[in-house]
């Protein structure tokens, strides 16, 4: 009976031990760059709001997964997502069309991180590129055709079609094949037959960057924001720019829908997206601003995907389109490509 | 004597295979690189230290030790007496109760977890950390009643039958009579039910909610941060707990006999 | 035997109970979830699964790879178990807890350590490429290989610890006896040893092979997106494309499998005896 009784008492520590501030945010975000992201945000937001903020990790399809299941009581207030996961959200009617006026810094941002995907249901918090790095002691890189190349064989690793990264690779690899078909038949026929040739589809950049410092891979297309892993290491690796361009795209920023936390939501969203906050990630290269006026110096630039003009030349997926066509992607990668 | 030679051969190949791996992994976390590579591209303790200043790997191991600590003891409290009745008495259905019983270890983690986030966190409001609990107790209950029942069977019964024809009750023969006999039994149950759980991941994929997430989750997603060698720096120091305490419960108990 | 079953029932009741309501209802709904489409009941869950070229690949390479891990973990598991149990009783302790002891160390640990040991710049190729087998480094990272190799690491301990339970009960002079009267090895083998440690066997097998199966890890981190195995593409399916019905057929062939394994080789252990 002791035993139980300090089992209940252990129990309700653990369980209440959370709930312990009287304000609290629940935020949904990325694991990547936790550490450096809970310093740069959510500790000065926790000074500014005088609440908690607990962070909930995880890739995105798991917390999207999450999200959807907790719809009726929601856990999390905040998510970041990429556009496209935001647009399946909304389309499951899980998300608040925000009121902007709330979010005074909304009025900072570019052109089209303001309203992505309609409705104010979403809005972009940062940018990023996609393209392909490569050791540059062992291969050259001009083109997305070369990722299948002789040269490359055995030693080429592309995203898994399950992530952001992967549609975005077969887009380009299309572009570089002259079809601009958005069912990626051909493109995914073509993957499929140097299969045997690619060591693997990875799920993660930091899985990437592994094998490549182990010099498993030479080659792999990954997005921007994963360039610190590679640009600081000893090995002499480079960002390609091939001749069809960069591609890319965009992570928003969305509130739940019925979460009863609205002020505090829209308080937490403006913070993130002022320009003291927006140039504070920026020079910590952790993302890619969307605010308009935040300046960086020409070195903090080079890692980023930073400015109109670069932002304006990526070639990017239009959210409804990924969303219509990924299950028939998948099923013919899984058909042609991993059988 | 060749077939001692043979014998030493193959128990030592065995062996290579098995725990070289865990040596690797420990020089791999003292690599002074960022990456982990073999032989380590020179030695430092930088990452065993960076363990100790993650916030999250602290939280984390809390709840897993929690989860290991209570989780086995509820297992033990239902399956203590489920082996005695099983070892003991004639009941009936007995083939059911134990199948029953031992149904989590065949059972996908994936599917548990995913099972109870979608049936019991999300229509019945259970935290997170309850079904947790919950599924770490049924995952170490079929081990606790395979140790337990096989201290059980190595013990004589007519020894209780004795014990009660002289007037002692049936809980007190139990007590008195059984329970000192078993007591390494149930010990060996409970280190081998908290290194089941302690380890366990496929369950707690799914079951993690913000703040809430067991170690072994903790560490799968601090590699999709990094790859750098402080998750082999942490897995070895978690090994060499495991190493002491089955080195002291060997010492003690035997326990070897029993697993 | 005690004769008051009704006691026996209440002592024994609170762990099944305890397993069917909060454990196996949960899974069972979710299983179910698998013969609804479209709140009909109906089978074409399972023909949509079964007509998949992906599907029925990772199907036979799960099954392939967890029989291969039982069978190979059987035949070093017996050479093993042998040479452990002849031991002196001091080394006996000692070695048998060497091989618990990655019973005792986490798999995401176990299997981490294999992307250094397999990888183009690791250990297992340094080695090839300095023993002239081969000229370039060999890829053994994501292939069926690396799979199989992490998978009879993690599980072989389990094999050893049940066949040297078993061999443990062998009384101890039948062996020489057998052989004084003039028994081949194969024969004390088949004759002697398997038939009186088959139990023993038959718990090891349905370990090792239902471990095989339900390993999340070691495909995962191993194998990846090119070597899917059921319990990864289960992974996938609901994390991907939110699919519980092919999550439900998933989990329900594995239970399958693992049941039927079991029941096998009862089977074949009771045909022998």
């Amino acid at each position: 009976m002791k035993l139980l009784l300090a089992m209940t008492t252990a129990l309700g520590l653990v369980t209440g031990a959370a709930h312990a501030q009287d304000k609290t945010i629940t935020i949904s975000v990325y694991s990547f760059g936790m550490d450096a992201m809970k310093a740069a945000i959510f500790d000065p937001f926790e000074e500014v709001c005088d609440c908690e903020v607990v962070v909930e990790t995880g890739n995105s399809v798991e917390r999207m997964a999450k999200i959807e299941a907790n719809a009726a009581n929601p856990v999390v207030d905040m998510a970041v997502m990429s556009s496209h996961d935001a647009l399946a959200l909304a389309r499951k009617g899980l998300l608040q069309s925000m009121d902007v006026s709330q979010i005074p810094s909304h009025a900072d941002l570019y052109e089209s991180a303001k309203d992505p995907i309609g409705d104010h249901l979403a809005i972009g918090y940062g940018f990023y590129a996609t393209s392909i790095v490569y050791r540059s002691d062992l291969v050259e890189i001009n083109s997305w055709a070369d990722l299948l190349s002789d040269e490359l064989k055995g030693r080429v690793a592309l995203p898994n079609i399950t992530g952001t990264q992967g549609p975005l690779t077969l887009l380009m690899l299309g572009k570089a094949m002259g079809t601009d078909e958005i069912t990626f038949s051909d493109t995914i026929d073509a993957v499929g037959e140097h299969a045997d040739d690619i060591v693997t589809f990875y799920n993660r950049s930091s899985e990437l960057a592994q094998l490549m410092m182990q010099e498993e891979v030479i080659a792999a297309p990954v997005g921007r924001f994963a360039w610190s892993r590679f640009s600081g290491a000893a090995l002499p690796f480079k960002w390609a720019e091939p001749e069809e361009g960069q591609a890319g795209g965009m992570n928003v920023m969305l509130m739940t829908k019925g979460n009863g936390n609205e002020e505090l939501t829209y308080q937490f969203i403006d913070y993130w997206l002022s320009t003291e906050v927006q140039t504070r990630i920026a020079e910590l290269k952790l993302d890619s601003p969307a605010n308009a006026k935040v300046v960086v110096s020409d070195e903090i630039a080079e890692s980023l995907t930073y400015g109109a003009d670069l932002i304006n030349s990526l070639t990017t997926l239009d959210s409804g389109a990924i969303i219509d066509n990924r299950d028939a992607w998948l099923d013919r990668w899984n058909e042609k490509v991993v059988n | 004597m060749t077939s001692k030679w043979t014998s030493r051969l193959i128990i030592g190949l065995t062996l290579t295979f098995l725990i070289g791996p865990f040596f690797i992994i420990i020089f791999a976390g003292m690599s002074a690189g960022d990456f982990m590579t073999f032989p380590p591209d020179g030695l430092s303790l930088k990452w065993y230290m960076k363990v100790f200043t993650v916030e999250s790997f602290r939280e984390s191991f809390a709840l897993s030790l929690f989860l290991a600590i209570f989780g086995t003891i509820a297992a033990l409290i239902l399956g203590v007496p489920a082996a005695y009745a099983i070892s003991r008495y004639n009941i009936p259905y007995a083939e059911t109760i134990k199948t029953v019983v031992a149904a989590p270890i065949i059972v996908p983690g994936i599917i548990v977890g995913l099972a109870l986030l979608r049936y019991l966190v999300v229509p019945l409001s259970f935290t997170v950390t309850l079904a947790l609990f919950m599924a770490h107790t049924a995952l170490v209950l079929p081990y606790a009643v395979r140790v337990v029942s096989s201290s059980l069977n190595n013990l004589r019964s007519d020894m209780e039958e004795a014990a009660v024809l002289l007037g002692c009750s049936r809980i007190g023969a139990f007590m008195r009579v059984v329970l000192p006999n078993i007591q390494s039994g149930v010990l060996a149950a409970f280190i081998l039910g908290f290194v089941t759980s302690f380890n366990q991941v496929p369950v707690s994929l799914f079951l993690s909610g913000p703040g809430v997430r067991t170690l072994p989750i903790d560490m799968l997603s601090y590699m999709e941060i990094t790859y750098d060698p402080s998750v082999a720096a942490l897995s070895a120091l978690l090994a060499l707990l495991s190493v002491a305490i089955v080195f002291l419960a060997e010492k003690f108990l035997g326990f070897s006999r029993y697993v | 035997m005690f004769q008051n079953n009704r006691e026996g029932l209440a002592l024994a009741l609170p762990a099944a109970l305890f397993t069917a309501i909060l454990f196996l209802l949960p899974v069972g709904l979710l299983l179910s979830e698998a013969f609804k489409i479209g709140g009909q009941w109906s089978l074409q869950g399972y023909v949509d699964f079964a007509s998949k070229p992906l599907n029925q690949t990772v199907f036979l390479r799960t099954l392939k790879l967890g029989f291969l891990v039982a069978l190979t973990s059987a035949i070093i598991g017996y050479a093993c178990a042998f040479c452990i149990v002849n031991l002196d009783g001091k080394n006996r302790g000692r070695v048998f807890g060497l091989v618990v002891l990655p019973l005792m160390i986490s798999p995401v640990a176990r299997t981490y350590a294999w992307i250094v040991i397999l990888g183009r710049t690791g250990i297992v190729n340094d080695a090839i490429l300095a023993l002239g087998l081969s000229d370039t480094p060999i890829r053994i990272l994501f292939t069926e290989t690396a799979v199989f190799l992490g998978l009879l690491q993690l599980f072989l301990p389990l094999m050893i610890i049940s066949l040297v339970s078993a061999l443990e009960n062998l009384p101890k002079d039948v062996i020489p006896a057998a052989r004084v009267l003039g028994a081949s090895w194969i024969q004390v083998f088949t004759k002697i040893i398997l038939p009186l440690t088959k139990d023993g066997l038959v718990m090891g097998g349905t370990l090792v092979f239902t471990g095989s199966l339900t390993a999340y890890i070691t495909p995962a981190i191993l194998g990846g997106s090119k070597v899917l195995m059921l319990e990864t593409l289960l992974y996938q399916r609901v994390n991907v494309a939110n699919d519980f019905v092919s999550a439900g057929i998933i989990a329900t062939i594995l239970i399958t499998m693992s049941f039927g394994a079991n029941l096998l080789l009862k089977r074949i252990a009771k045909a022998r005896s």
